[in-house]
């Protein structure tokens, strides 16, 4: 089975690639299907219920630039058939391009803290010495919301504001954290976000400079908006 | 010729006798294979249990089939944890283990745990549990704080190994120290280098002074450089040593006491921390470079000319961590110097910057590799590499066993002819026939992975980033490496195809780690119903993946093999695919 793939590789690897790339995603599906006639020459494979066109196992995303056009991702069509491993070696699919997500593109700002595979306990150490603008260094403090007995982690440096922080914690934990000098607008369960400082002391987070905020968080705690 | 038949069998002593001689795990399960009564021999005697997924088995499987275990190794959350992929909450918890060990196995000594969520209940259990209990080494673990480590201390009368690399401890205080009474004294290695508080020297000084068989004793930063001579001359016997920082006020009695406690300790074999590092102290050690085996710079922020200094004095060096200030020069120094060395890990000293800040690039690698016959392991991080660099290196050195490289910006090409990167990762796998672990990087289309499904026979643990055009790539890797244990793979346009017909391959591996890929919901509820010895977790942070489309990707798929079912200790954002048998057709 390789070896067919293999055949198949040497053909559409490097000169449909580029073409398919300058021609652009609008004339993708046309080459896709003229792809899939000439697998279906070379490969005897028995005849399947899909129908209409098809795209290729190709995916034109190998440009060396940083930002891959997206691939259609497989449609639920195919999971009708029993047999699994007919899917592959006949490289069809019904795949309506969908309104989802770019999967495989990480943001930039998603990049530098996960990205380059160093552990933490390293990075951390590092970071003390960089000096030069252009880093994004990382300062992961542990956040608790009341009720919950496991802590989530969260790099500060991936934010800029308070407004951001606030967004990323309520997406987190599933509610909604007032910001600093708002009032909540209906009725319902409100948190509100604390942090403690390096003296130890429970502080309401937006009340000095973001900056300043960042030289002084050890931990953040999210608390119900009544309990304060 | 006479032919004699009869039934002739050793007695079941004599075989539990023989198989005592056999401690590696796949030998005692290969054993255990031959035949109904050996297995049952085999299960008896078995001291030494490893579990390389804690979720792949449940502790009363593990218990009611080794009831005489000893010493027991767990691992949980995957490798990508490592780098923050795996969001906090996901598991890993050994609670559960602990209570069910505490309960049946009284004698067990050992307990190996890595990447694992440790409680102080736990702890305090194990404290209490355990009489004859010895060995603790906690590896990248977290949830416990030094409150957790006072009541080992405390406790374990018969500890002689306490190692908590790379952990997160809550650190509440260095008084958890003081714990160990004056009447204990079966210390022989202790790993405290990740804590941040200060512990108390004193109590140190005479805890080591009363343990006559210490042998390792890795220090934090907190231990300041002239504290560090009283503490060498408690333990001369010392074979590995972590220092603490590095550095204090140039006195030169500071500088004669050090190099004098240095040349004391004869056995030392191991030397690691370095944190900030005033490069005229280094001298000091420089008594014990000949007998170095084992150097961990890897905090060491130092300049090339000094790490070549001390460098060219290890010619028996067998193992070096260094930060790429080491540069190409340094690489060449090492080649020269240290003919022995099996393995390099080259970690990047500013790994956010774009522009290099070092004259670190593959040249350094193709040097070593040329230099240093019996080099088996390399980790290396750069910004640039060449197919020919990378084929030059896989002639070089067939014997890799290990090759991680990491272009520390995603998808760089060929530097010199602006290709992608397949041919040289291909010349790797095919010369190094050995060739257990693979972590790619650069710029790499499906090809690199038809090499490896071709060559990588041998190959068990493959990373991949960034790389692939399309689900041929995955499906190459994984119709072809015939030995697949761990597949991590992120940001990679890997969807359902794939997958779905190599679904029967997931079995026979422990993990796949996927993130940022291109699979569909529907897929992974697809191969959760087909397969049910497999946990397909989805880890999605966005919300219940009911709430979007089949065909919507997934933002982090977890698979493995187990025998336990579903796990029932999961967070909110991890969904793990049902077994629905009324869906299976036949």
């Amino acid at each position: 089975m390789p070896k067919m793939f293999s055949s198949k590789r040497i053909l559409l690897s490097h000169d449909w690639k580029w073409i398919i790339h300058s021609l652009g995603n609008l004339i993708l599906d046309q080459f896709h299907s003229l792809e899939d006639m000439g697998t279906l020459e070379q490969i005897d494979a028995p005849q399947t219920q899909s129908s209409s066109s098809s795209s290729s196992s190709i995916d034109s995303n190998n440009h060396p630039s940083r930002t891959p056009p997206p691939s259609s991702p497989s449609s639920s069509a195919c999971r009708n058939r029993t047999d699994l491993s007919t899917d592959l070696r006949l490289g069809l699919c019904i795949s309506p391009s969908s309104q989802s997500e770019l999967p495989f593109h990480s943001t930039p700002r998603e990049e530098s803290f996960n990205w380059p595979p160093i552990k933490s306990i390293l990075r951390s150490t590092l970071v003390g010495k960089q000096s030069h603008l252009g880093q994004r260094p990382s300062l992961f403090v542990k956040v608790y919301m009341e009720g919950i007995p496991i802590g989530r982690k969260l790099n500060l440096m991936a934010h800029y504001s308070y407004d951001g922080l606030v967004k990323t914690l309520g997406h987190m934990f599933r509610t909604t954290i007032l910001c600093p000098n708002s009032q909540p607008l209906n009725s319902g369960i409100f948190h509100v976000l604390t942090y403690e400082d390096q003296e130890g002391d429970w502080m309401l987070v937006g009340d000095v400079p973001w900056e300043m905020f960042l030289n002084s968080v050890k931990r953040l705690k999210i608390t119900r908006a009544d309990r304060c | 010729m006479q032919r004699m038949a009869y039934k002739f069998s050793f007695p079941e002593e004599v075989l539990e006798h023989v198989f005592s001689f056999i401690s590696s795990e796949r030998d005692r399960n290969a054993i255990s294979l031959v035949c109904k009564s050996w297995y049952e021999i085999e299960r008896w005697c078995r001291r030494k249990v490893f579990v390389g997924n804690c979720y792949a088995v449940s502790p009363m499987m593990v218990i009611k089939r080794f009831p005489e275990v000893r010493s027991i190794a767990l691992k949980g959350k995957p490798h990508f944890a490592d780098f923050n992929l795996v969001p906090d909450g996901w598991g890993g918890y050994v609670f559960p283990w602990i209570a069910a060990m505490a309960r049946a196995l009284p004698c067990l000594e050992e307990i190996r745990l890595k990447r694992m969520v440790i409680t102080d209940d736990s702890l305090e259990l194990i404290a209490k549990s355990f009489k004859n209990f010895k060995v603790l080494v906690l590896t990248s673990c977290e949830g416990f704080t030094t409150d957790g480590l006072a009541a080992i201390a405390a406790n374990c009368r018969n500890l002689r190994e306490l190692d908590l690399q790379e952990s997160e401890v809550d650190d509440l205080s260095g008084h958890w120290l003081s714990h160990f009474p004056d009447s204990y004294t079966s210390l022989v290695s202790l790993n405290i280098s990740c804590l941040g508080s200060e512990v108390s020297l004193s109590a140190l000084e005479r805890l080591l002074g009363r343990c006559p068989n210490m042998q390792t004793l890795r220090l934090n930063r907190a231990v300041h450089l002239d504290r560090l001579p009283n503490l060498l001359r408690r333990c001369p016997q010392l074979v590995e040593l972590g220092t603490g920082v590095y550095s204090t006020e140039m006195r030169p009695e500071v500088f004669s006491n050090l190099e004098a406690a240095f040349s004391g300790c004869k056995q030392l074999k191991s030397l690691s921390g370095f944190w900030d590092v005033l490069p005229s102290y280094l001298p000091a050690a420089y008594p014990i470079c000949s007998r170095l085996m084992s150097l961990n710079l890897s905090y060491a922020t130092i300049q090339s000319s000094d790490l070549i200094k001390l460098i060219s004095q290890c010619p028996n060096l067998l193992r070096l961590w260094v930060l790429d200030y080491i540069e190409d020069s340094g690489l060449d120094a090492l080649a020269a110097s240290c003919k022995d060395l099996r393995e390099l890990r080259v970690f990047p000293s500013e790994p956010f910057g774009v522009e290099p800040n070092v004259a670190l690039t593959e040249q350094g690698l193709v040097s070593v590799s040329e230099g240093c016959p019996k080099l088996q392991s390399i980790l290396y991080f750069c910004r640039r590499m060449s197919n020919a660099a990378l084929n030059t290196i896989a002639r070089n050195r067939p014997n890799l066993t290990r090759f991680r490289l990491c272009i520390i910006e995603p998808r760089t090409p060929d530097y010199l002819t602006l290709e992608p990167l397949d041919s040289g990762f291909g010349a790797i796998v095919e010369h190094c026939k050995e060739l257990q672990r693979l972590s790619l990087s650069g710029l790499l289309t499906d090809r690199v992975f038809e090499y490896i499904g071709t060559y990588g026979k041998k190959l068990e643990m493959l990373s991949v980033a960034f790389a692939g055009d399309s689900d041929l790539g995955l499906h190459h890797v994984l119709s072809g490496c015939d030995n697949l244990r761990k597949l991590e793979i992120r940001d990679c346009p890997f969807g359902d195809k794939a997958l779905l017909a190599n679904a029967a391959k997931l079995e026979t591996m422990r993990s796949l780690w996927m993130s940022s890929c291109s699979v569909s919901y529907g897929a992974c509820k697809l191969l959760g119903q087909k397969m049910p010895r497999l946990n397909v977790e989805v880890i999605d942070e966005r919300g219940p993946p009911d709430s979007r489309p089949d065909d919507c990707p997934v933002e982090k798929l977890y698979i493995y093999r187990t025998i336990s079912g579903p796990r029932l200790d999961m967070p909110a954002f991890v969904w793990t695919m049902e077994d629905d048998s009324s869906l299976r057709l036949e």
